[in-house]
């Protein structure tokens, strides 16, 4: 909670701020037309990148648009695709395992397929690399929005689709008024990670190269990749700045307003007066221009969206008329449905010719360097469990610590990673190891914020009379460990491990092949496979070790995780 | 100086306050002295907030008071006490353990001999044998309290403590509970002899207690202590018990609806400014419930711990009702019993608009209302933000928690359409009725109607 300081007067904003929502409004219609100019210029071999640190916030423009068009994408797909499981129950059946397993792809391997294809299909123009670029972005960050929505809409309570009904509701007063409500915090939620997980691979993603081939874009992840190159250490401190600057604002000035605002969302609190607000959110309401504009729109809106008279007042049966209307939906659902069919066989075709080009001693050679990276992953998991248990616990059982830690955890947790490989494995050298351990702190740094914010979530949720009656029982050391206190945070931790080491699979990729300036770092592992054969501009192997990567996490997801998931569900639930 | 050896939990002075966000503290226990013997079977009574479940922690060691001193068997408190055990409310099990390592866990050090001689036992005696192996989940509630109960037994303590032991269980399971918990306590072969425990109900108190601690609260303390003679196991048909919980009754009335308060209650605008006299605060409850009691009530008079029973609501909850309605002058409250004023009469047999209107009128003397429509009178533009109401009530009312008395407040300003208030803005203004086009009356049928009565049982 925000302690709010007593205030004499209800605060006025002063002109300058008015100013300041003026020019930002202005600004963000500039950096819109920079955006459009870069998008449109003639497709360069080699973009230059410069590393003054003037450059630098035109660079985080560009990089900041394209991960807000790629969440816009998401947004889009998040609402339509969870609403078509949602609503159609023959397709839920074949949608739901597609996303589970789209969501287990490693992405990183499908980024050389994807920029020759948009680059062939913009071939004047930087439209098709930026294309790559958002779809890589957007590849990071929709999963999980997906299925918070989905769920969402499962626990919309059958009285307000019910009211709907009998309001003769049409489909977007439905989405509108009952669905998008009831999903906003969820959906807000995971946006806020998916923004985070979108970035991970920024600095590979618009520093691609394949084979002799650079296919830069501006953005910060090329400034970092190029100052890593160049051994610039001046510029990679100002890009991690940067970054931090960015993800920072974005928290402070999007997120966070956003956060405050869906809490009044929250079916069972409708407190009176103890809604807390953000500062930033509060000012915005109360500044004129910002009021001006949301009038103008909340009118708009009204006009459009207002719902229509209940059926029958005007003696007018509301259901008249929907049949035809229902054919050609149905003629174009299955259109579409047969043109995803088409798309998906012409797609496994294409995988089995490229596949029957891998020729035996590769499959071995990948299934060795699977197992290779399977030890890397599950050590990089152990090792992350190790310390991330106590520590979650310790900040979990204290409300005040963890409060004060949440936003710096949550800022390290959505920093790149990959940005930073570079200090890290210089310390990894410094210490006298290779790659091939060093790898394992790398993978680490990405993933184990995962485990750190679910048990440290499942910590805080242990109920108070648990808590006293352990103190009570006199449990210590090992015995309190394992009777109360692992039992207790399994559920976190398992949630916790799943995505932990789906994400240090994908993370291989990048974590067991490191250029720094002009030397290469290459440990054996299936991550390393997939890079040498992107920059080798290898497909076949490329696609055999992506395949195998893909199968490999969703087998464990199988076999290991849901499992565990069930037992810790059974088990090692709170009765509430 | 005989009897010294054998007080094992001694609270001397003890006073405690919860940080309740920001710089303003509640204060939960104030000057707590109380003893517990051995062969004491202590109960505290009294209305929710009044601090019995922190005392009962207090006593046990899970939490360290602000001011004052806990001793057991005279030496200071560190941490949880060594001699006793806890039943809790909601019987905090561990879901992933099943009855037996449940049970077993306060034994964990002891030979695995003595553990099961122990563990076959204490499950015989709750009545669990057939239980052993499953998990809490599988259990009803009054199987996971026996669960719970076995596991504070299997320690053998000095003090058993129980925090409201039978309160999250149903009317029928509560009471065979209870019963073989009596059954415990006059049985002279069974060890346990000393109990602490909290509850709100008068007949469990007598049931069980040897001395009754009836507390009172704003702030939390010890209002008087009622010794219990009787020998187990008690009857509560019997005469003497029945006298006891008459005399209960009596004492929680007397702390909770005085007879002689009326002279602050309401305040007349003869009353000049000068007179500082602190403001009577309203009783959290909403405009609805109070229209439902009067409703209720009918003609007769009624006693509180019968209309306790009658709304299947706790003592205290009704109190407060009572009290509210007292407050604007529609019931009396002679003794024990509740009864409808003439006016009372009017507002029952009154139209929407006629309560509204009586309401308003009446809420419009107490002083509490005059402070908050002149603190928005003084403001420039008429508008009062919250946390300028929530400021000034603290100062007017220390001993209030100023968040739920302003919900209250809002809530009656609101029903009589006396004030209005902007949550997108966080102000309160005096509330105007909108004038509908093509009408001049002041008519104001948007605010929401009187809740419905509560369900008579």
């Amino acid at each position: 909670m925000i302690a709010r300081q007593p205030t004499a007067e209800p605060e006025r904003p002063k002109i300058w701020f008015e100013a300041l929502v003026l020019v930002g409004l202005g600004a963000l219609l500039l950096g819109g037309a920079e955006v459009a100019s870069q998008w449109r210029q003639p497709l360069r071999q080699t973009v230059e990148i410069d590393l003054s640190a003037w450059a630098l916030p035109k660079y985080a423009l560009f990089s900041l648009a394209r991960g807000w068009i790629a969440y816009f994408f998401s947004l889009l797909f998040t609402l339509l695709v969870a609403s078509w499981a949602f609503y159609d129950e023959r397709a839920r059946r074949y949608v739901l395992p597609a996303l589970d397993v789209l969501q287990s792809v490693p992405v990183l391997g499908f980024l050389p397929g994807l920029v020759l294809a948009l680059v062939s299909l913009f071939p004047t123009s930087n439209t098709g690399l930026e294309l790559a670029c958002v779809v890589m972005i957007f590849t990071g960050q929709v999963w999980n929005m997906a299925f918070s929505y989905y769920d969402s809409l499962r626990g919309v309570p059958a009285d307000f689709r019910m009211l709907g009904r009998l309001y003769g509701f049409k489909w977007w007063h439905r989405f509108l008024k009952v669905e998008l409500p009831f999903g906003a915090q969820g959906l807000l939620y995971n946006s806020m990670v998916s923004m985070a997980g979108g970035w991970f691979f920024l600095s590979i993603t618009e520093a691609f190269k394949l084979g002799d081939q650079d296919f830069r874009v501006p953005g910060i992840g090329s400034y970092m990749s190029v100052a890593i190159e160049r051994g610039d250490v001046r510029a990679q401190f100002l890009g991690v700045a940067a970054m931090g600057v960015v993800i920072v604002v974005a928290d402070r000035l999007i997120w966070w307003p956003l956060v405050v605002w869906s809490r009044k969302f929250k079916l069972d609190d409708f407190g009176t007066g103890t809604v807390d607000q953000s500062g930033l959110q509060r000012w915005l309401t109360r500044s004129r221009a910002v009021q001006a504009l949301t009038v103008r729109f909340g009118l708009f809106f009204n006009r459009v969206l207002r719902p229509p008279a209940p059926p029958g007042r005007d003696g007018e049966p509301a259901a008249t008329g929907e049949l035809p209307q229902r054919q050609t939906g149905l003629w174009l659902y299955r259109l579409l449905i047969v043109t995803l069919l088409t798309g998906l066989a012409w797609g496994a075709w294409r995988l089995i010719v490229l596949l029957g080009r891998v020729n035996l001693a590769d499959w071995g050679e990948i299934l060795r360097c699977t197992g290779i990276s399977f030890g890397r992953v599950l050590a990089a998991v152990a090792l992350g469990t190790l310390w991330t248990v106590p520590v979650g616990v310790w900040i979990g059982l204290n409300p005040k610590l963890s409060s004060r830690l949440q936003p710096f955890i949550q800022f390290v947790a959505s920093f790149p990673a990959p940005m930073i490989y570079p200090w890290i494995l210089a310390v990894v050298l410094v210490l006298g190891s290779s790659l091939q351990w060093g790898a394992i702190p790398l993978i680490m740094m990405g993933t184990q914020w995962y485990l750190l914010f679910n048990v440290a979530a499942a910590a805080s949720a242990v109920p108070n009379d648990i808590i006293s009656c352990a103190a009570l029982l006199r449990l210590s050391g090992w015995q309190r460990w394992r009777q109360f206190l692992l039992p207790a945070v399994f559920p976190g931790l398992v949630t916790g491990w799943i995505t932990a080491a789906g994400g240090a699979w994908n993370a291989t990729i990048v974590s067991e092949y490191v250029q720094v300036g002009d030397k290469l770092y290459e440990a054996t592992g299936l991550g390393a496979f997939i890079s040498r054969a992107t920059n080798d501009g290898n497909f076949p192997r490329l696609s055999a070790a992506v395949l195998v990567m893909a199968v490999v996490v969703v087998g464990i997801n199988r076999a290991l995780w849901k499992p565990l998931q069930n037992l810790a569900n059974d088990r090692c639930r709170f009765m509430t | 100086m005989a009897p010294e050896p054998s007080i094992l939990i001694d609270l001397a002075d003890v006073s405690h306050e919860y940080a309740s966000g920001g710089h303003e503290k509640d204060l939960v226990l104030s000057d707590v002295t109380l003893a517990v013997a051995e062969n004491d079977v202590v109960a505290l009574l009294g209305p929710s907030g009044c601090g019995k479940s922190t005392l009962i922690r207090v006593m046990a060691g899970l939490i360290v008071p602000t001011r004052g001193t806990v001793r057991y068997r005279g030496t200071p408190l560190h941490g949880v006490s060594p001699g006793v055990s806890m039943v809790f409310q909601n019987f905090a099990l561990f879901p992933w353990l099943t009855v037996r390592d449940n049970v077993l866990l306060p034994v964990g050090r002891l030979p695995a001999a003595e553990q099961q001689a122990r563990l076959d036992k204490v499950l015989s005696t709750v009545g669990l044998g057939a239980y052993e192996h499953a998990y809490p989940r599988e259990l009803s509630g009054g199987m996971k309290q026996r669960v719970g109960i076995a596991r504070a037994l299997i320690a053998e303590p000095e003090v058993l403590c129980m925090d409201e032991p039978f309160s999250a269980l149903d009317v029928l399971t509560a009471e065979t509970l209870r019963n073989e918990i009596g059954r415990l306590l006059a049985s002279p072969e069974h060890p346990l002899r000393t109990m602490v425990m909290v509850t709100h109900n008068i007949v469990e108190a007598v049931f069980f207690a040897t001395r009754i601690v009836v507390m009172a609260a704003q702030p939390g303390r010890v209002d008087v202590i009622v010794p219990v003679s009787l020998p187990y196991p008690r009857d509560p048909d019997a005469p003497e018990f029945r006298a006891i919980v008459e005399k209960l009754h009596a004492i929680l009335t007397r702390t909770n609806l005085p007879d002689n308060a009326d002279s602050a209650k309401v305040v007349t605008k003869t009353d000049g400014p000068a007179k500082r006299i602190a403001p009577v605060s309203l009783p959290y409850v909403t405009p609805g419930e109070v229209l439902g009691l009067l409703s209720l009530l009918g003609d007769k008079e009624c006693d509180v711990f019968d209309l306790a029973e009658r709304f299947a609501k706790e003592f205290g909850a009704v109190v407060r009702l009572v009290k509210a309605a007292e407050l604007l002058g529609f019931v009396q409250t002679p003794g024990q019993d509740v009864v409808l004023t003439p006016l009372g009469q009017e507002v029952v047999a009154g139209s929407t608009e006629t309560q509204k209107r009586i309401v308003r009128e009446q809420l419009c003397r107490l002083k509490i209302f005059e402070l908050l429509l002149r603190l928005i009178k003084v403001q420039e533009n008429q508008m009062l933000p919250d946390e300028e109401l929530l400021r000034e009530l603290q100062t007017a009312l220390p001993h209030e928690k100023p968040k739920p008395l302003f919900r209250t407040l809002l809530s009656w300003g609101r029903y009589t359409e006396l004030i209005s208030y902007d949550q997108r803005h966080h102000v309160i203004r005096l509330y105007e009725a909108k004038a509908p086009k093509g009408r001049a009356a002041p008519a104001a049928p948007q605010s929401p109607p009187p809740a419905s009565p509560p369900p008579t049982p």
